[in-house]
C-alpha cells in the first residue's frame, strides 16, 4: 500500500490532467531507426521478417481453428486478418524498404503501415475507412513477433488507463487509443522527443522523464497525471481529488476557448492583421498545420530527406515531398528553406571531416554555394513544386549581399533551364533571406536589395550574437531571447523591411513562446512562424491585444538596461495581463522553457 | 468487363476479402479499374482503398491460362451481391 497524495515530478511533456488507475507496462517494443549497413545484415533482416510473417500466419490460422461454431464472426475477421498478412502492400513494401532503404524490419513494417494509414484516411466511406483498425491489429501481431513480444500491449486493457513505461516508441504512442489511454508517464524522453510530439498532437496528456516511475507506480493504483506541470500524484485524498477536478475543468475551458478561436484570422483587437505561419520538417505535418489553423507555412525545412538515407535524394523525391506540401496548403503560402547543414552530417558519398566548430563552419548556403549540383537539384525541384500553389523559397545563414547575388543567380540559371525545357514554376517565386548572422543584422539595409523578403532566425541569431552554445549546461542559463541585444536586432531588422518595403517574418522558437508575443507584434513583426501546436494559443493572445498597446510594451522592455530586468518586466506584465499564461497557455504551446 | 457494385454497403472488408481470396485462387492477373484507377484483384487493401459504395463502376480484365476462370468467377460474386442485400 502505496502513501497517500506521494508526489512524483517528471517533465511536462503534453498537456491536460487527467485521473485514473495505472497500467504499468514493464517492457517497451521499440521501434529502432537502426540501419543495415551489409548486403549480409539485409539478407538476414529480410528472413528475419519472413520468419516473423510465418510466425504471426501460424498464430492466427490456430487461432481461427480454435473458434468455436457459435462465434463465426470472429472467424470471418481472422480470415481477413490472414489475407492483410500477405497482403502486397505490405509485405512487399516492407521487404523494399528494408532492401532499398536499408531500414530494420520494424522501421520498415512501420513505414509500409503508416503509408497504408495514409492511403486510408483519403477514402471517403467511413465504413471501409475504418477496416485500417484491422490492418492495424495485424501491424502489431507481426511487429509482436519481431520484437519477440506479444503483439498488442496497449489494447489489452478494456477500462481506460494512465498507462506507465520505460519507455514507448512513436509507433506505440500513435496507436494509443483515446478511448482506453487516459495518458502516459513515461521514464525516459524529454520535452521535444517524437513520443512527446505525438502525445501533444494526438492531445493525450502526458509526463516524460520520470525516472523512476515503473518501479515507483503500481499497476491498479490510482494517480493523477498533470501534464501542464510534469506531476504526477499517487494516490490522491479527497482533498487532492477535488483540486484536480477544480484545474482539470478550468483548463478544460481555456483549452476550447483556444481552439474555437484558432481558425480565425490573427487580428489584433484595434485591427491589424498578422500571420501566424508553421514550422514543419515533413509533408505529413501539413494536417497538423491545418488542424492548428496556420494561415501559411512559415518554415519547410528541407533536411530530412537529406539524412534519412545514404544517397542524396533525386530531385524527383524531392519535388514530390515539395508539390505535397504546397498543393496541400494552396492556396497558402509555403515558405521553403533550403538545405540548412554541414557537409560533416552528410551520411552520403560525400567525405567531409568532423569539424572542430560546427555552427562556424561550412554549413547552409556556404555548403550549397560550394557543391552546387546538390543545391541545384534542390533549386529545380522547390521550383517545380511552385508550380502547384504558393511557393517562397529563402536561403539560411546569409552574411552578406554576395551570398544573396550568387545564389539567385544560381536560382536564375536553373529557373532559365526550366524554361527551356518547358517545365511549369512560378516565374515571380519571392526569394528571402535568412537573418541568422550578426552580420546580417548590421547589413539588413543592404541585403533588403537583394531579397524579397526577411524571416528572422532567432534560434541562430540568438546563439551567435550572444556567443552562447545553450546545449553547453554552463551557459544554457544566458540564451535569453528576450536580451537586450535581441530585441533591438529584431527592431533593426523590422525597421530595414519597412524601409525597403519587404516583410519580415521570424521563424525561430521564440515566436512559438506566448510570452513573446506582445514583444514581437510591438516590435513590428507582422508574421510569425512556429510549432503547429503553439498556434493558437498564439492567436489568442494576438487578438487579445491591441497593437497600440504592443507598442508600448515593446518600448518599455527596449528601455530596460539588462535582460534580467527584461524578463521581470514581460513575467509582471504578462501575468496582469493574461493571468493563464504560465498555468495553460505556455504548457499548451509546448512552451515551458523558464 | 463492366461490374457494378450493387449491395448496399458497397466493396467493404467481407466482399474485398471474397474477391481478393477468388483472385489468388487462379492462374490468371486480374485487375479492377475505377476511374482510372487500376488495381490488382488480389490485393485486398488496394481494393478496398478504391472505396466503391454502391452503385459505383468497375471495369474488370484478366490475362493469363485461367483468365476467364477466374474472371467469371468474380463475376458471380458481384452479381450475387457477395450473398449480401
Amino acid at each position: 500500500m502505496t502513501d497517500k497524495n506521494r508526489t512524483l515530478q517528471g517533465i511536462a511533456a503534453s498537456p491536460g490532467i487527467v485521473m485514473g488507475p495505472a497500467l504499468v507496462l514493464t517492457q517497451g517494443a521499440q521501434v529502432s531507426s537502426r540501419m543495415l549497413y551489409s548486403p549480409q545484415e539485409v539478407a538476414e533482416e529480410l528472413e528475419r521478417f519472413s520468419r516473423a510473417v510465418d510466425q504471426t500466419e501460424e498464430e492466427m490460422t490456430r487461432l481461427k481453428n480454435e473458434i468455436a461454431e457459435d462465434l463465426k464472426e470472429h472467424a470471418h475477421i481472422l480470415e481477413l486478418h490472414l489475407l492483410i498478412l500477405r497482403d502486397r502492400m505490405l509485405l512487399e513494401e516492407t521487404q523494399r524498404l528494408i532492401h532499398e532503404q536499408n531500414y530494420n524490419a520494424e522501421r520498415a513494417l512501420q513505414q509500409a503501415f503508416l503509408k497504408i494509414k495514409e492511403l486510408f484516411q483519403r477514402i471517403g466511406d467511413k465504413h471501409i475507412r475504418g477496416r485500417i483498425q484491422d490492418v492495424e491489429t495485424v501491424y502489431y501481431r507481426l511487429l509482436g513477433h519481431l520484437t519477440g513480444q506479444i503483439g498488442g500491449r496497449l489494447l489489452s486493457s478494456s477500462e481506460p488507463v494512465i498507462v506507465v513505461a520505460r519507455d514507448l516508441s512513436p509507433a506505440e504512442t500513435t496507436q494509443m487509443d483515446k478511448a482506453r489511454v487516459l495518458g502516459f508517464i513515461t521514464e525516459r524522453g524529454g520535452k521535444t522527443s517524437h513520443t512527446a510530439i505525438i502525445a501533444h498532437s494526438l492531445e493525450i496528456p502526458a509526463v516524460v522523464g520520470l525516472d523512476s516511475a515503473t518501479l515507483e507506480i503500481e499497476s491498479g493504483d490510482l494517480i493523477i497525471l498533470n501534464g501542464l506541470t510534469g506531476q504526477v500524484t499517487l494516490n490522491p485524498d479527497e482533498e487532492a481529488i477535488w483540486a484536480y477536478r477544480t484545474t482539470r475543468n478550468e483548463f478544460e475551458i481555456f483549452k476550447a476557448e483556444v481552439s474555437l478561436g484558432s481558425a480565425l484570422p490573427a487580428v489584433t483587437s484595434d485591427g491589424h492583421t498578422n500571420r501566424v505561419l508553421a514550422n514543419i520538417e515533413q509533408p505529413e505535418e501539413v494536417s497538423l498545420a491545418h488542424d492548428y489553423g496556420a494561415d501559411g507555412i512559415g518554415l519547410y525545412r528541407t533536411e530530412f530527406l537529406y539524412l534519412r538515407q545514404r544517397q542524396l535524394p533525386t530531385e524527383e523525391e524531392l519535388f514530390q515531398d515539395y508539390r505535397q506540401v504546397v498543393a496541400a496548403m494552396a492556396p497558402r503560402e509555403v515558405t521553403i528553406r533550403t538545405l540548412d547543414i554541414g557537409g560533416d552530417k552528410f551520411l552520403s558519398p560525400l567525405e567531409y571531416a568532423p569539424e572542430m566548430n560546427p555552427a562556424l563552419g561550412l554549413r547552409a548556403i556556404r555548403f550549397c554555394l560550394k557543391e552546387q549540383k546538390i543545391f541545384r537539384t534542390q533549386l529545380k525541384a522547390i521550383l517545380r513544386a511552385s508550380a502547384y500553389g504558393r511557393v517562397r523559397v529563402m536561403f539560411p545563414l546569409i552574411s552578406s549581399p554576395r551570398e544573396m547575388q550568387e545564389a539567385r543567380q544560381l536560382l536564375e540559371a536553373v529557373q532559365e533551364e526550366l524554361r527551356q525545357g518547358k517545365v511549369p514554376f512560378d516565374p515571380k517565386l519571392p526569394v528571402g533571406a535568412m537573418i541568422e548572422v550578426p552580420a546580417a543584422v548590421t547589413l539588413a539595409e543592404l541585403l533588403a536589395g537583394y531579397a524579397d523578403f526577411f524571416s528572422i532566425g532567432t534560434n541562430d541569431l540568438i546563439q551567435y550574437a550572444l556567443a552562447i552554445d545553450r546545449v553547453n549546461k554552463q551557459v544554457a542559463d544566458m540564451y535569453q531571447p528576450l536580451h537586450p541585444a535581441v530585441m533591438r536586432m529584431i527592431r533593426d531588422v523590422v525597421q530595414a523591411g519597412l524601409k525597403a518595403d519587404i516583410p519580415v517574418a521570424i521563424c525561430g522558437e521564440m515566436a512559438g513562446d506566448p510570452l513573446n508575443i506582445p514583444i514581437l507584434l510591438g516590435l513590428g513583426v507582422k508574421e510569425l512562424s512556429m510549432n503547429p501546436m503553439a498556434i493558437p494559443v498564439v492567436k489568442r493572445i494576438i487578438r487579445m491585444t491591441s497593437l497600440r498597446e504592443a507598442t508600448e510594451f515593446a518600448r518599455q522592455a527596449l528601455s530596460k538596461a539588462t535582460e534580467v530586468e527584461v524578463n521581470d518586466y514581460v513575467t509582471r506584465k504578462m501575468n496582469d495581463r493574461f493571468p493563464e499564461i504560465f498555468r495553460f497557455g505556455r504548457p499548451l504551446a509546448n512552451n515551458l522553457a523558464p | 468487363m463492366e461490374l457494378w457494385v450493387e449491395n448496399r454497403l458497397g466493396l467493404h472488408a467481407r466482399p474485398v476479402a471474397k474477391i481478393a481470396s477468388a483472385a489468388q485462387q487462379f492462374d490468371a492477373e486480374i485487375t479492377l479499374e475505377k476511374d482510372g484507377l487500376v488495381v490488382n484483384a488480389r490485393d485486398l487493401l488496394a481494393v478496398l482503398a478504391l472505396d466503391c459504395p454502391q452503385g459505383t463502376r468497375l471495369v474488370l480484365r484478366a490475362r493469363g491460362p485461367q483468365a476467364r476462370e477466374g474472371a467469371g468467377n468474380i463475376a458471380a460474386l458481384f452479381a450475387r451481391k457477395f450473398g449480401e442485400s
